[in-house]
């Protein structure tokens, strides 16, 4: 997408009303407690160790080669992959072909701040992140010379904003029939305190990453995985934890990103399947079509021949 | 990176030697390169080192600014990295050639500091809410010889232990606007609390195995690093009296991020992670030592500045 430098973008220096409103400062233990209880219930009703139910479709968007929308919850994501085309702006010769890969947020996006048009660092970052963890899924051997654009678009956040984009970006892969080599799938934990939580939302992100007063763990890891193959793709963790908190943590990210693939794999045979359906019923019409011109051609040859 | 020319039997010979645990250049898989480290090389930062790893040749400077802090954040101050890919590394970097390096390298930097437990904000608080310090970092890579990341945190945390903060002798409420009063003589400061700031450390993988600082060469044999961040032991960094006043902290991972364009299994994953464990403490140990001998040296003025003249 090219950038907009004349559009007008709000002044800089207004800020957002809820800082005013009493929930903008509240200390470390406060928002803990609200968001986890003591019997390890969430806000939203989940078990600690329990992700959000998913959500997901693909060809959404017409005009491209292959897309998808995943929805979590509040998290909302469109993912859209056009054709290989040759590398802009490129003299040398590559080898393997390429991947450019664009995540942008919705200005409303976010609940924290608007998010200005022009791209920021955490855009550009997410977008690096994507190319990373999608480079070793496709068989970028067989189009040298040849980039894939996959634009990502967040249209609302609510936590596992990177998982949910590279979920979206693989399902959109597979269904626009680009030769992958096996199923991607990504997911995220926070550790806040010490305790693992699975596939956090905006706000539980934000304690993890916070720093409490003690020595105890946090932070948040953000793992894709090919599971068939047992690779891992990508990796980013943040904060600070031990490393038996990382391989714990490693250990249950493996498991939650199996559960993802039959779900994935599920859309894109459903969507295999409708297509054929609806390529029968096409044939089926087309045949019933030329059997009633038949008819009727040779009702006219008698005709004809009558006359 | 730099511009190599390996052919495959020389990849292959690469490959081989790391499989047997004896790499090109005489090192087991966990040995460092020898390092040259020297701080306050620039004069007018309030920080600087630089740090010479075999070819890796990084320069890095601390300024020291003022700056009010973010409103959901009043007691914490700011740290901000920026690095500058040098053409004189390697001509690729010209125009705009090193950027994406240059911002994969701030953004790891920037996300190892991120934690308390990594680096502590509050040290820069001047007034809560009204008035921080905000630490700007540039590091300025001149030669590359493989192994960036290792050899940039290094420099920083030298540079950072380096670094002075002017005493402020008195806040002044005039209205809503704060002023301060620092002192004239430039050797009323401060050094900051930096023993457990993180150092990275990068795993390359090269075959079946890890090795620690790979070269050049050894970068372009491997489709895939794992770089590992881990907190300092804040003991490694005192001296006299202070050591039995601090207590020795375990070393955390305070970032974990993945570079190049493979995929690893988890087992490798996890022994990598565990290497670099083992790594960076004997690195945190041996720059905590070198740290504290440059100042003592710095302190009884019989230190000899070198700078690039060596």
């Amino acid at each position: 997408m090219p950038l907009d430098y004349k559009r007008f973008n709000g002044p800089e220096d207004s800020i957002s009303y809820k800082r005013f409103t009493e929930d903008y400062i509240k200390s470390y233990d406060q928002l803990y407690q609200e968001l986890i209880d003591e019997n390890g219930v969430r806000k939203d009703g989940r078990a600690v160790d329990e992700a959000r139910k998913m959500f997901a479709i693909n060809d959404v968007v017409t005009q491209a080669k292959g897309s998808a929308y995943i929805e979590l919850k509040q998290t909302k994501v469109v993912c859209s992959v056009f054709d290989p085309r040759e590398i802009p702006h490129q003299n040398e010769f590559s080898q393997l072909g390429q991947i450019y890969c664009e995540v942008k947020f919705a200005p409303f996006s976010c609940p924290r701040k608007r998010r200005p048009h022009a791209p920021e660092a955490e855009e550009r970052a997410l977008s690096v992140a994507l190319r990373k963890a999608l480079e070793p899924t496709v068989c970028r051997h067989l189009f040298p010379n040849f980039q894939i654009d996959v634009f990502v678009y967040i249209l609302e956040h609510d936590g596992a904003c990177l998982a949910v984009a590279i979920n979206a970006a693989g399902l959109a892969l597979a269904s626009a029939a680009v030769p992958i080599y096996d199923i991607i799938t990504a997911c995220t934990i926070a550790v806040i305190d010490g305790k693992m939580i699975m596939d956090p939302t905006e706000a539980e992100e934000h304690l993890a990453i916070m720093s409490p007063e003690t020595q105890t763990n946090h932070g948040l890891i953000t793992m894709s995985t090919l599971s068939q193959l047992r690779q891992i793709t990508d990796f980013r963790q943040i904060g600070s934890l031990d490393v038996d908190c990382v391989t714990k943590a490693m250990d249950l990210l493996q498991k939650q990103c199996m559960k993802i693939v039959p779900n994935i794999q599920r859309v894109l045979v459903s969507n295999v399947i409708k297509y054929h359906k609806e390529r029968k019923k096409l044939e089926e019409e087309a045949r019933e079509r030329e059997e009633a011109l038949n008819k009727k051609m040779e009702e006219w040859k008698l005709l004809l021949n009558a006359g | 990176m730099a511009d190599l020319l390996l052919s495959s039997t020389e990849k292959i010979f690469i490959v081989h030697g790391v499989q047997d645990d004896y790499r090109s250049d005489g090192r087991s898989n966990i040995d460092y390169r020898p390092m040259e480290l020297e701080t306050e090389v620039v004069s007018h930062a309030s920080g600087s080192a630089r740090l010479r790893l075999a070819n890796t040749d990084v320069l890095v400077g601390v300024k020291t600014e003022i700056d009010t802090p973010k409103p959901d954040q009043p007691g914490l101050g700011k740290i901000e990295f920026f690095v500058d890919c040098s053409a004189n590394a390697t001509p690729e970097f010209e125009g705009r050639g090193g950027e994406q390096l240059a911002n994969s390298i701030s953004n790891m930097m920037q996300r190892a500091y991120q934690s308390s437990q990594a680096f502590e904000l509050k040290q820069l608080c001047i007034l809560e809410g009204k008035q921080c310090w905000k630490l700007y970092i540039d590091i300025l890579i001149l030669e590359s010889g493989g192994n960036l990341y290792d050899a940039v945190s290094l420099a920083v945390k030298a540079a950072l232990f380096n670094t002075r903060i002017p005493f402020v002798k008195a806040v002044l409420m005039d209205g809503g606007n704060v002023d301060l009063q620092l002192s004239d003589d430039p050797y009323d400061c401060k050094h900051l609390d930096v023993g457990c700031a993180p150092l990275l450390i990068t795993l390359c993988k090269i075959g079946d195995k890890c090795v620690v600082d790979p070269s050049a060469e050894e970068e372009s044999c491997s489709v895939i690093s794992v770089v590992v961040g881990v907190t300092g032991n804040t003991k490694s960094y005192c001296s006299g009296k202070e050591i039995d006043s601090v207590k020795s902290l375990e070393r955390k991972c305070s970032t974990i991020g993945m570079n190049g364009s493979g995929s690893l299994a988890p087992q490798t994953l996890q022994s990598a992670i565990m290497q670099g464990m083992v790594a960076a403490e004997s690195l945190d140990e041996a720059l905590g030592q070198a740290l504290l001998r440059e100042r003592q040296e710095n302190v009884i003025l019989k230190k000899h500045a070198y700078g690039f003249l060596k």
